[in-house]
C-alpha cells in the first residue's frame, strides 16, 4: 500500500510540472538562505567563543605593593567569583615590556626621569566571568578594591560583535522564514493544481470505499516529496559552495576573525534542514488538503 | 454490534417514506417524495422513469452520496442517515457503481483503471492481476487491457467501467443509465454482462429512462415520475 501511495504521489508531482519545480526551487532558496546564514552565524560564534577565551582585564594599582603584599593581593583577587587566573606585573616589568614594544626606539624609555608605569594585575576571567553580566560583576568587584586605581579592558567589543552575530542569525531566520512561507504557498498551489487534476481519482476512491487517509495521503506525500527534494538540493548547494569558497576565504578569515578554518554545518544541522524542508512541503500539502475537504 | 449484524440480508435495501428536497434559494424543490420500497438479496430491479424523475438522486442516496431530507434508508442493514464516515466507506466496498459516462480515469489503461480500485482498497498485489483479468474476461475486454479510455468505443468504455465495479465482487451493483449513450448493439452487450453478474448472485439495480430496455429486461420494475414511485411491478 505504501508503494502505491508513494507511486501516486510521484505521479502527482509529475502532473504538477513547472509549479512543482517552482515549489522545490523556493524551498531550496529558503533553506539555502537559512543554511547559509546558519553557517555564517556558526563561524562567527566560534570566533566570539575564541575571543572570549582570550579576554584579559588589567587592574592598575595606586602604588606598587611589596612582594608579600603583592602575593596576598593576587590570592585575594583569585578568590573573586569569575576569575580564572591572576598575574602580578610590577612597575619594572611593565617598563621592560614597553621597551620590548618600542623595539629600536626603546632608548626613549631611558630618557624618563622615573618609571611612570603603574604596577598592575592581569586578570583572566572564567567563561562565566567573560559574559556581559559576569564581566560587569567582576569589573565592579575589582574596582571596589582599595588598591585599585582603574580597571582596564573589557568585553563590550566582544558583546557588540556577538550582537552582530545574533543579528546575522535573526536576519537569516527572517529571510528563511519569508522564503519558507512563499515555499509553503507554492507547494499549496502545486498540490491544489494536482488536486484538480486528480479530482476524478479521488471521487472514484471515495466511491469504492477507500479510507479517507488513503484518499488524502498522496497529497501530503506529494508536498513532503517536494520539501525533501528542495532540502536535499539546498544541502548539496551549501556543501558545494562551502567546498569551493572555504579554502579561498580561510586566509582572510584567519587574519580578520582569528579562525584557522571555516567549518561546515554538522550532520545534525543538515538533518534539521532536511526535516524543516520536508515539514514545509508537508504543510503545503496539508493546506491544499484542507481546501480539498469535501 | 453493528447494524449490519442486526438486520441480515435478504433485505438488501429498504427505503421507508424517503424524501429528498433541494433548496434553490427560498424555493424548495422535491426530487423524491415519499418513496418506499424494498429489494431483497439476489433480485434484479429496473428503476425506470423519464429524465428528471429522480432516478439518479435515488441511486446517490443508496450509496450515500446524498442523505435523505426525511425518511429512512437501510442498505445492507446500515441506516444511512446515521452512518458514520467509516461505516459508509465499509458499505461502499460492498457496492459497485456504474455511471452513464463510465468515468474511467483518462491517464490510465483499462487494466490500470480496474486495478486502481483494488489497490486503493489494499488488495494484495499478487491478487490484483488475477482479479483484474477475471473481471475483464467477464466483460469481454481481456484483449483491450492495455488500451486507454480514449481508444475505446463507448460500449467498451462502459464494459470497462463494469469490470471496475465487479472486480471487487460487490454484493450490490448499481448502474445509472449504463446504456444511455450506447446504440442498440452496444447496449445489448452491456446488458448481457450485467445479467451475467446478476446470475453470479449479485443484487442488481439498473436505472434507465428507456422504456424498451426496461421491457427487454423483463424483471421487477420500479417506475418513478416527478420524484414519486408510481408503480412497482414484475
Amino acid at each position: 500500500m505504501l508503494a502505491f501511495l508513494v507511486g501516486e504521489a510521484l505521479r502527482d508531482l509529475r502532473r504538477a510540472g513547472r509549479v512543482a519545480a517552482s515549489a522545490i526551487l523556493l524551498i531550496t532558496l529558503a533553506l539555502g538562505a537559512l543554511g547559509g546564514f546558519w553557517l555564517l552565524s556558526t563561524n562567527l560564534g566560534r570566533a566570539v567563543g575564541e575571543w572570549r577565551e582570550r579576554v584579559k582585564l588589567v587592574v592598575y594599582l595606586r602604588r606598587e605593593p611589596s612582594s608579600a603584599d603583592a602575593a596576598a593581593l593576587v590570592e585575594r583577587v583569585r578568590g573573586l567569583p569569575g576569575v580564572a587566573s591572576v598575574r602580578f606585573v610590577g612597575k619594572a616589568e611593565a617598563l621592560g615590556t614597553l621597551r620590548e614594544v618600542l623595539g629600536k626606539d626603546a632608548a626613549v624609555a631611558d630618557q624618563l626621569l622615573q618609571n611612570p608605569l603603574p604596577a598592575s594585575l592581569e586578570v583572566v576571567p572564567t567563561a562565566g566571568g567573560a559574559t556581559p553580566a559576569g564581566a560587569q560583576a567582576l569589573i565592579a568587584g575589582l574596582a571596589a578594591m582599595p588598591e585599585t586605581e582603574e580597571v582596564g579592558g573589557g568585553v563590550e567589543w566582544i558583546e557588540r560583535f556577538a550582537r552582530g552575530q545574533r543579528l546575522v542569525t535573526l536576519f537569516g531566520l527572517g529571510l528563511g522564514g519569508v522564503l519558507g512561507v512563499a515555499a509553503i504557498l507554492t507547494v499549496t498551489t502545486a498540490t491544489t493544481l494536482v488536486l484538480h487534476a486528480r479530482r476524478d481519482e479521488m471521487e472514484i476512491m471515495r466511491l469504492v470505499g477507500a479510507p479517507e487517509h488513503i484518499v488524502r495521503l498522496p497529497l501530503l506525500l506529494q508536498g513532503m516529496t517536494q520539501g525533501l527534494l528542495g532540502a536535499l538540493l539546498a544541502v548539496w548547494i551549501l556543501f558545494s559552495v562551502h567546498l569551493l569558497l572555504a579554502p579561498r576565504l580561510e586566509p582572510l578569515v584567519a587574519e580578520s576573525l582569528g579562525l584557522a578554518r571555516l567549518t561546515f554545518l554538522t550532520p545534525l544541522n543538515l538533518a534539521t534542514l532536511v526535516v524543516i524542508g520536508t515539514l514545509l512541503g508537508g504543510l503545503g500539502g496539508l493546506l491544499a488538503r484542507g481546501r480539498a475537504t469535501p | 454490534m453493528t447494524p449490519a449484524a442486526i438486520i441480515e440480508p435478504p433485505a438488501m435495501m429498504e427505503l421507508h417514506r424517503v424524501w429528498k428536497v433541494y433548496s434553490v434559494g427560498p424555493v424548495k424543490v422535491p426530487a423524491l417524495s415519499d418513496v418506499s420500497f424494498q429489494v431483497t438479496k439476489g433480485e434484479f430491479v429496473t428503476l425506470h422513469g423519464p429524465s428528471g424523475a429522480g432516478k439518479t438522486t435515488l441511486l446517490r442516496l443508496l450509496y450515500r452520496e446524498e442523505i435523505p431530507s426525511e425518511g429512512e434508508i437501510q442498505v445492507l442493514g446500515l441506516d444511512l442517515a446515521r452512518a458514520r464516515r467509516g461505516e459508509v466507506a465499509a458499505l461502499r466496498r460492498s457496492i459497485g457503481v456504474v455511471f452513464q459516462d463510465a468515468r474511467l480515469l483518462p491517464g490510465r489503461t483499462v487494466y490500470e483503471n480496474v486495478a486502481f480500485v483494488l489497490r486503493v482498497l489494499g488488495t494484495p498485489r499478487r491478487e490484483i492481476t488475477a482479479r483484474v483479468f477475471e473481471a475483464l474476461r467477464a466483460v469481454g475486454l481481456s484483449a483491450r487491457a492495455q488500451a486507454y479510455p480514449a481508444q475505446l468505443s463507448q460500449g467498451e468504455a462502459q464494459r470497462a467501467a463494469l469490470a471496475r465495479a465487479i472486480a471487487r465482487k460487490p454484493l450490490l451493483l448499481i448502474a445509472d443509465e449504463p446504456t444511455g449513450n450506447l446504440d442498440e448493439g452496444m447496449a445489448a452487450e452491456v446488458l448481457d454482462v450485467i445479467r451475467d453478474v446478476w446470475a453470479g448472485g449479485t443484487t442488481v439495480l439498473v436505472a434507465t429512462h428507456q422504456k424498451a430496455l426496461a421491457r427487454t429486461l423483463r424483471r421487477r420494475t420500479l417506475t418513478l415520475q416527478n420524484g414519486r414511485l408510481l408503480k412497482d411491478e414484475g
